[in-house]
């Protein structure tokens, strides 16, 4: 029906091209015309480093993860360290979290790693454990990391089968950050440093119905499924990383009803609003800091962060996590992050001795200021506590106040961790509970099939 | 005033009381973004209805250009418009190149490669990442712009299939016309065809630059030195969900980072409104 | 006489169109065949995207099994992938052709539109427009007070496990720019003439559109709706950036789930497994429109 109709159109459309010039470009094309075939394009000469002075510099390779105040921060100090050792050149990289990790997997496929990089707890098992991060314990004995003035509670963290692997940038614990404002107003103590769960929970309740708004955020995350059964002296994972760590499920099936009794009673942002306002968004827009609810669970560091978003009008108190009844402290002394020297480099003792730097060198922690997490350096320490502003002072007093309570810090999570989380622990575990598509004890025991399951291929 | 041009003016209201009410609801958003840049940063996520800022504060402005360590956003920008304006001539000009053989020169294997280039879009890029990387590694290609234009001599799938989609609604009377006029392959091409399918060319550019400025996958991967980023790889440096992040940059960076797309979109669209009746024909 | 000119210049012609294939032949033999190759590879191998190429162990069809009869998840992508491809490509599709139709016009004020319309395309994937429509589809947000001044039920559209993938198809939806202007593009190239020939034989709106926009714009359509069904069942940083797969994986998308896979759980083996039953998924879909476009797909210039 169409083409008919079409044909006749387009015979119409020649003869008007005909007319119309159309002519005219066609005959343009009558003398032999031989256009020159298309030169690709040069592609832009590659910006060379500039050649080291004199010659023989060793070159090191650096990349991190972080913002914007962190690359500042760390530019300086690397510039700083290149002034005083000019014989070291010191090249660098850095991207915000999920970019850096998509990055340094390539570079590990590709025998590319830079000589120093950032790495995150939860991934330091699996790295040393594929030898793309190497043992500086030689360096350790050899001098070139200094760690005289350094806690062995302070390195524990980067330690994988006995062997260092990776240098503590700062220290952090697990908080409950609480506006002391609203705890004054509804007329309740802060809470004590040993306060259980059942604590926890008469409070959120006053505090939902004296102050009219949230009580508390962030407990849907995995960090407090594993303080909950180290507080019991055990652990979500078993101590070789091949099965799951804890005989019973009631203690956390107890904490998952505990959850569902205060979404109910709307004490808690429900697991709905949490994901749709608060998921995966940085502190300073969750609901502690914009003044929407009174508690927030959170790494120390971060409390600074909360503080300044927060205003000087409000203050933001800390206090360890609730224990079970009966437990020990739920809380342990972990690295925010850490610098590992990989396997690709050609300079190991340089690189750890710029990590010896990092750790140990008062004007280099004067630039870095504490971002990372509490120095894990006694002098770095003490010659920092003078200058500190009010939230860093809370952050730093809250360290050393936990780190007298806090349990030993258990073995790195064990390669499938990533996985499990959120693959299985958010959505199958969480949302299911929270959005009452299950029971909290088949979420329990579906956990504790699949941990059981994934970490079954870490047995040798 | 006569009953047509009465009835035009009231069709005309009603068009740009539709189309208008629309757009606003389409570009609230960006307007929010924009508004949201000029907020002082404390303000961003306490109030995040209001369009109006408090005060309007450009420090976020000031703060976000001042890149890291020293590397401002200008040397961003130089980086992106080198990358950008050197990926969109190459990628626009052979994939015009690549469609005109496939969609008028008869050859053998034709349908064969044609499969292929199809097939080369079906691969989530995830997956190719990595050999890639490797490849361009033992090529000592890092750190240059090799890996990230070389490939595009080739074309980009999306716009060969387009293109061939366009030189297919050209009548090939035209080519015959001019073949019988004395005109080659290559004189056919360069004075029939590109001229006809300029309007999908300006569209492509349009696209390909928009795209390869915001990519930031290939420069991220492939461009160690902070010195060589590009804009929207910069851009993604700034937020760490876990430490202190200074939004109010982020947003004045993000709403900079459109300008120049928004720019060329204008600059361009010109050539979209002349169509095949008046450039290629009349014109 | 057009045949005898074609038969004259056949063997001219094979020349010529490898002279006008060459660069992308190039390209494509020189770059991209090989990691593709590697990637088929991969998806029978027990391969880490941590380990070095040698390290790859051969495992048969072991990924495949696990994830046709082992991993509830895959399911779970798929299903989310075609649901938001169902929805979300049609309604796009249809926002584009009827703007482009609305906007190809010699009002005043078109150019303006067009760019307003636009713009949101161009804002693309980055973390703005991720934090922004978070905003907008808030619990305080854009989306819930428009829907409180009609006197509707408010919700948590994020994180509602029957809603949170509508945000993001209502993304792709407000982001119709790019097909938009390719259907302009194409409206541009249909020539005046046809429709002024149309008016004197009296056809209405309704009937131009029918008989002249529709065919002659095709071939557009086609490819918008081949590329859009590709991009679609690929689509990834919507979700990457915004719901991360939340809630009960029901924006869990296919390609976040490869990506999840490869990048998080270092298990590049298994994702390039996945990756290539989608590039089957998306070749099957993509010849059966293909086989159907004779049918519909009209060209001026027809394939011999």
């Amino acid at each position: 029906m169409l083409a008919p109709k079409s044909k006749l159109s387009r015979r119409k459309f020649l003869q008007a091209a005909a007319i119309t010039g159309g002519s005219a470009l066609l005959a343009a094309c009558a003398p032999a015309a031989t256009p020159a075939p298309a030169k690709p394009a040069e592609p832009a000469k590659p910006a060379a480093p500039a050649a080291p002075a004199g010659g023989k510099a060793t070159e090191l390779r650096m990349a991190w993860w972080g913002s914007q105040d962190r690359h500042d921060r760390t530019i300086k100090v690397i510039d700083l360290y290149m002034k005083k050792n000019p014989n070291v050149k010191i090249t660098y990289e850095f991207a915000g979290f999920a970019d850096h990790l998509t990055k340094m997997t390539t570079q590990a496929a590709g025998n590319q790693l830079p000589d120093i990089m950032q790495q995150d707890y939860a991934w330091i098992a699996e790295w040393a454990g594929r030898g793309l991060i190497i043992p500086l314990d030689n360096f350790a004995s050899s001098g070139a990391l200094n760690f005289k003035d350094v806690s062995e509670d302070f390195l524990k963290g980067g330690r994988v089968g006995g062997k260092l692997v990776a240098v503590n940038l700062g220290s952090n614990s697990q908080c409950f950050s609480c506006d002391q404002g609203d705890f004054e107003k509804t007329g309740l103590a802060l809470p004590k440093d040993d306060w259980t769960w059942d604590d926890f929970e008469k409070t959120s309740m006053t505090i939902k119905e004296k102050a009219g708004k949230w009580a508390v955020h962030g407990l849907y995350g995995e960090q407090l499924w594993k303080s909950l059964y180290l507080s019991l002296g055990e652990w979500s994972y078993a101590t070789d990383g091949t099965a799951i760590g804890y005989k019973d499920d009631a203690p956390f099936v107890n904490y998952l009803k505990m959850l569902l009794r205060l979404q109910k009673a709307n004490a808690i942002p429900s697991r709905s609003e949490d994901l749709a306002s608060f998921d995966g968004k940085s502190v300073e827009q969750q609901p502690l800091a914009v003044g929407k609810a009174a508690m927030d669970s959170h790494w120390s560091n971060q409390v600074v962060a909360v503080q300044k978003a927060a205003g000087d009008s409000r203050t933001i108190k800390m206090v360890p996590l609730p224990r079970p009844a009966g437990g020990k402290s739920s809380n342990y002394i972990k690295p925010s992050q850490f610098f590992s020297v990989t396997r690709d480099s050609k300079a190991p003792e340089e690189a750890a001795k710029f990590i010896d730097f990092f750790t140990n060198d008062i004007e280099a922690n004067d630039i870095l200021f504490a971002e990372r997490g509490v120095p894990i350096a006694g002098k770095v320490r003490e010659a920092m506590i003078p200058k500190l502003g009010k939230a860093q002072k809370e952050m730093f007093d809250y360290v050393a106040r936990v780190s007298k309570i806090a349990e030993p810090i258990r073995p790195a999570d064990p390669p499938g961790h990533a996985d499990l989380v959120k693959n299985v622990f958010n959505p199958q575990v969480i949302d299911a509970v929270m959005f009452e598509k299950a029971k909290p004890e088949d979420a329990a025991a579906l956990l504790r099939k699949e941990v059981n399951a994934v970490l079954a291929k870490n047995k040798k | 005033m006569t009953i047509k041009q009465r009835r035009e003016l009231v069709s005309s209201i009603i068009y740009h009381l539709f189309v208008g009410f629309f757009c606003l609801l389409m570009i609230y958003p960006l307007l929010w973004l924009f508004s949201s840049s000029l907020k002082p940063s404390a303000e961003v996520f306490r109030d995040t209805t209001s369009l109006i800022p408090s005060r309007l504060s450009f420090e976020n402005y000031t703060n976000g250009w001042a890149g890291f360590g020293g590397i401002t956003f200008s040397t961003f920008y130089l980086n992106s418009f080198i990358y950008t304006s050197l990926a969109v001539v190459i990628t626009v000009f052979f994939s015009a190149m690549v469609a005109y053989g496939f969609s008028r020169i008869q050859f053998t294997g034709r349908k064969f490669w044609f499969a292929c280039m199809i097939t080369t879009l079906m691969l989530p890029v995830q997956v190719v990442i990595i050999p890639q990387y490797i490849m361009f590694s033992n090529l000592k290609w890092l750190n240059t712009l090799y890996p990230l234009l070389l490939p595009r001599i080739g074309g980009q799938a999306f716009f060969i299939f387009m293109f061939m989609q366009f030189i297919r609604g050209i009548p090939k009377e035209l080519d015959e016309a001019a073949e019988i006029d004395g005109c080659g392959k290559i004189g056919i091409f360069f004075r029939i065809i590109l001229p006809l399918i300029v309007p999908a060319m300006v569209t492509a550019a349009i696209f390909s630059f928009y795209w390869t400025w915001e990519d930031f996958l290939s420069p991220l991967i492939y461009l160690n030195s902070p010195k060589l980023y590009t804009v929207s790889l910069a851009l993604r440096s700034f937020a760490d969900p876990s430490a202190n992040t200074d939004w109010g940059a982020i947003f004045a960076m993000s709403a900079l980072s459109l300008v120049p797309v928004f720019i060329i979109f204008i600059f361009f669209q010109r050539y979209l409104v002349q169509g095949i009746s008046t450039t290629g024909l009349k014109g | 006489m057009a045949s005898s000119i074609r038969k004259k210049n056949f063997k001219q012609n094979n020349w010529m169109g490898y002279f006008f294939i060459g660069p992308w032949l190039l390209a494509f033999l020189a770059f991209t065949l090989l990691p593709m190759a590697a990637s088929l590879y991969f998806a029978f191998n027990d391969y880490s995207s941590l380990d070095s190429l040698d390290k790859a162990r051969w495992i048969g069809l072991q990924n495949f099994e696990r994830m046709f009869f082992n991993d509830n998840k895959y399911w779970k992508s798929v299903g989310a992938t075609l649901y938001y491809v169902i929805f979300a490509i049609p309604l796009r599709l249809t926002m584009a052709l009827g703007l482009a139709m609305l906007l190809n016009t010699g009002r005043n004020g078109v150019s303006f539109y067009r760019a307003a319309f636009y713009a949101p395309s161009i804002v693309g994937g980055s973390i703005a427009v991720a934090v922004m429509w978070r905003q907008v589809f808030g619990t305080e947000g854009l989306f819930n007070a428009a829907i409180r001044l009609l006197g509707l039920p408010t919700r948590t559209w994020l994180g509602d496990p029957d809603y949170a993938i509508w945000t993001l198809i209502a993304l792709a939806v407000w982001q119709f720019g790019s097909p938009m202007l390719i259907f302009l593009a194409g409206l541009k190239q249909i020539p005046t003439e046809f429709y002024e020939a149309a008016s004197i034989d009296g056809a209405n709106g309704v009937r131009k559109f029918i008989s002249i926009t529709l065919p002659l714009l095709s071939p557009v359509i086609f490819f918008n709706l081949i590329m859009q069904m590709i991009s679609g069942l690929m689509v990834f940083t919507q979700a990457f950036i915004i719901t991360g797969g939340a809630p009960l994986d029901t924006t869990l998308f296919y390609a976040l789930y490869i990506y999840r896979r490869a990048f998080e759980n270092f298990q590049m083996g298994y994702a390039s497994a996945m990756a290539w039953v989608l590039l089957i998924i998306i070749a099957v879909f993509a010849t059966i429109v293909f086989k159907t476009s004779n049918q519909w797909v009209y060209y001026e210039s027809k394939e011999e």
